[in-house]
């Protein structure tokens, strides 16, 4: 807009000749109108400034992050940027040789896909209950849904506290049981706990659309189903979970996305990676190599890293989008 | 109703007025100096006390002071802020951060400031194990702040019950001491493992018996150190944890618990952990605590410990009228009355020894006898070069590795000679790396 306001007083204010120049050099430029749509900007200046604040959204939280993450990624460099030394490619193959950063990797796989499945499947569960809940249907959504209104930050730190292997209640709870709990030395409690809080956090995501798809499906197919003689359990399995299966696509990216990018605050309160880096997955590899540690040469190189598997995740993720919006019922 | 409104708002101008007049300048007339900070809870209440009777002393400066997170998260605080140019002033630094600011090309060394500036402050003044680590080539890099180093809490109801009149000076005998407490059922959790014990029971460990940690007197003679640690008693003292650990002896607190809350709450007997807990201790612990210093290994000379805590660095980038305000900052600091208010409140040591004499003459130390324990324990012996303390590159990140590789001791993933030989062939590359960005300063 103020581009093309900016225009039109040019104009007012120039002479004849050189607003005959500019329109000629306008038709130069401007490309032919076949094949337009019929509600095209015909002044290319007031479509670019109407871009322009998105433009600059991408340039400042995108653009220029990346070239920076980029320039550091194929240094070595003290803090303070006082010193720096080009190393080429030697940040990617220490990262690539290290052991702890494999330990990372496969352990990230491995907390993604589990977060991903069980968020999923326990979501199902639910959604599927929702529609044979009779009373009390908005106190039960609202239960659901109450996770996401706290932050995760939050939700770390009460987490930490509950299972806290020496003041914490349920952890005492898990000791009467008899079972050794504790995560400060024992990795394999220390990831569930952290799994179970990720999960915990992201059902009530992953429930919204699944009571959405599921309330998608038309009445009138589930009717006839019934009348076939196929039971609740049956019709959702065979009719409901297959027609909502665009949607199913579209929340396993998601929740790959939110296992891999935004777990980072759920680790940081409750085990800051630890025991020995068995919850130390490759975002807060990157937070703690980097913002803790100061290595930004190594921590650039990992986030170059992420950046592929997020470019990976959003190539797929317009996929399912698109497969969504071609579903016909 | 209109009337009332212009006679409230007159009313109001009028006290502002007579406000102004009586806190003489303005605020916006003095000028502000920015200082990040990285100590919190009581601790940060004193700062923000000392900086309010700092900017009650004088009228030209107004200090400012901000809470920046922990010492890693400060630093990482300033490092985002100097490049941008959106440092502050001063900077609170801790000690494992000294070469990583001391080479940041970023500080301006505290005897330049003060000289330039016209304040005369006697460096040789400051106690030996502070001068030791702080002065570099005979001058001092940055201002000893909060020093401290890690003493033994213990309660004294609990020692007694086991039949005990105080720790044992030596590992051996503590060991016994602590399996005793376990075996009479007298407490549940013998000793609590602090939050930076790398600090406190393998740093400090090390210097006290003696052993080298690093090679090139722990760095202090060139940055082509090297760690040396996986072939000393620090082998020992890890698997000496280890089994206490297995045994229920020594707890860890893990995330969402302060492990000096452990302490104070009567929950564990002991803890091994800095002497600025005394303002937590004196606080919130209801029963009889008192403190010792860290047991040495049987049949040695024990030395010195290390100090910790933080110095406080002047920044580079800020105009003639900020670097003046600063330098009045830290000789206000550096007064013997400060200094001597700062020791009480906060339970670090008294840094400079005109402001330790005075404590002494008052008799404080005879009314507060675990105040002296820091003091005794740093001047233990003649320093070596391995008690002197620790001028490695990247601590911060060679520090990390540590606890991670002995986390794999406590989860029963590695032996301590393993995790040990591990930690030092990384810390040895961070070194290598630290050596090649530095090579020449």
């Amino acid at each position: 807009m103020p581009a093309s306001d900016a225009i039109d007083m040019d104009v007012g204010a120039a002479s004849r000749p050189r607003f005959r120049l500019r329109r000629s050099l306008g038709s130069l430029v401007r490309p032919s109108e076949a094949g337009l749509k019929a509600s095209h900007f015909r002044r290319p200046w007031l479509a670019a400034g109407l871009v322009a604040p998105q433009l600059l959204i991408l340039l400042f939280f995108f653009f220029i992050p990346t070239w920076k993450a980029l320039s550091l990624a194929f240094v070595q460099v003290d803090p303070f940027g006082g010193t720096m030394i080009f190393v080429g490619l030697d940040n990617f193959t220490s990262l690539f040789s290290s052991p702890e950063y494999r330990d990372s990797a496969v352990l990230t796989l491995w907390f993604t896909v589990v977060q991903c499945f069980v968020t999923l499947f326990i979501a199902g569960l639910l959604a599927f209950a929702t529609d044979q809940v009779m009373r009390g249907r908005a106190i039960y959504k609202g239960v659901i849904l109450l996770p996401y209104a706290i932050a995760p930050a939050i939700s770390g730190v009460l987490w930490a506290f509950l299972f806290n292997p020496t003041v914490g209640p349920l952890a005492q709870m898990l000791h009467d049981l008899g079972y050794a709990w504790d995560p400060n030395r024992r990795p394999f409690d220390a990831l569930l706990l952290v799994s179970v809080a990720a999960i915990w956090k992201h059902i009530c995501y992953d429930y919204i659309f699944l009571v959405a798809a599921f309330l998608a499906v038309p009445a009138s197919v589930i009717e006839a189903a019934a009348i076939d003689g196929a039971r609740p359990v049956r019709r959702f399995l065979t009719v409901t979970l297959p027609m909502a299966a665009p949607t199913i696509f579209f929340l396993i990216v998601m929740n790959f996305v939110y296992g891999l990018f935004e777990t980072f605050g759920i680790i940081d309160t409750i085990t800051h990676g630890g025991p020995a880096g068995s919850t130390n997955t490759l975002v807060y590899k990157v937070y703690q190599d980097g913002f803790r540690q100061l290595d930004l040469g190594s921590s650039a190189a990992q986030s170059v890293v992420l950046m592929a598997i997020a470019v990976l995740f959003t190539i797929l993720q317009f996929r399912a989008v698109e497969r969504k919006v071609n579903y016909q019922v | 109703m209109a009337s009332t409104y212009v006679k409230s708002v007159t009313g109001l101008l009028a006290a502002g007025a007579l406000l102004m007049a009586a806190t003489g300048a303005s605020a916006e007339e003095r000028v502000k100096i920015e200082w990040w900070y990285a100590i919190s809870g009581k601790l940060g209440e004193t700062v923000q006390q000392l900086i309010s009777d700092f900017n009650k002393s004088q009228d030209k400066y107004e200090l400012v002071g901000t809470y920046k997170g922990n010492y890693e998260e400060t630093m990482a605080a300033m490092v985002a802020a100097y490049r941008v140019n959106q440092q502050p002033a001063i900077l609170q630094s801790a000690e494992r951060g000294f070469m990583t600011m001391l080479n940041s090309g970023a500080v301006i060394p505290v005897d330049q400031l003060m000289a330039k500036q016209g304040y005369n402050v006697d460096w040789n003044d400051f106690i030996k194990p502070v001068a030791g680590f702080y002065i570099v080539n005979g001058k001092p890099a940055a201002l000893p702040f909060n020093s401290s180093t890690p003493i033994l809490w213990y309660n004294a109801d609990a020692f007694q019950a086991a039949g005990f009149d105080a720790p044992s000076d030596t590992w051996q005998g503590l060991e016994k001491q602590l399996y005793a407490l376990k075996e009479k059922k007298i407490t549940d959790c013998p000793m609590a493992l602090p939050g930076d014990f790398q600090w406190s029971l393998i740093e400090n460990y090390s210097a006290i018996n003696n052993y080298p940690f690093g090679t090139k007197a722990n760095g202090y003679a060139g940055l082509d150190t090297e760690f040396v640690y996986n072939k000393t008693g620090v082998v020992g003292q890890v698997a000496r944890l280890k089994k206490w650990v297995d045994d229920g002896v020594l707890k860890i607190a893990g995330q969402g618990v302060a492990p000096i809350s452990l302490y104070t709450s009567g929950t564990c007997a002991t803890i091994i952990n800095s002497t600025a807990s005394h303002s937590a201790v004196e606080a919130d612990a209801k029963f009889k605590w008192s403190a010792a210093v860290i047991p040495h290994e049987e049949g040695v000379q024990p030395k010195n410990g290390t100090i910790g805590g933080a110095s406080l660095w002047a920044i580079k980038g800020k105009p003639e009228e900020v670097q003046a305000g600063v330098a009045a900052f830290f000789n206000y600091v550096a007064q013997p009355d400060v200094q001597e208010w700062w020791s009480k409140a906060t339970g670090y040591v008294p840094v400079t020894n005109a402001a330790y004499e005075k404590m002494k003459a008052e008799g404080y130390f005879k009314d507060h006898p675990t105040r002296e324990i820091p003091i005794e324990q740093l001047s233990r012996g003649e320093p070596t070069e391995n008690s002197r303390g620790f001028r490695f590159g990247n601590h911060n990140q060679s520090t990390a590795i540590l606890i991670e590789e002995i986390q794999a001791v406590w989860t029963g993933k590695k032996t301590p000679q393993e995790a040990l030989d591990n930690s030092v062939k990384r810390g040895n590359e961070i070194l290598r790396q630290y050596e090649k960005l530095h090579a020449g300063k």
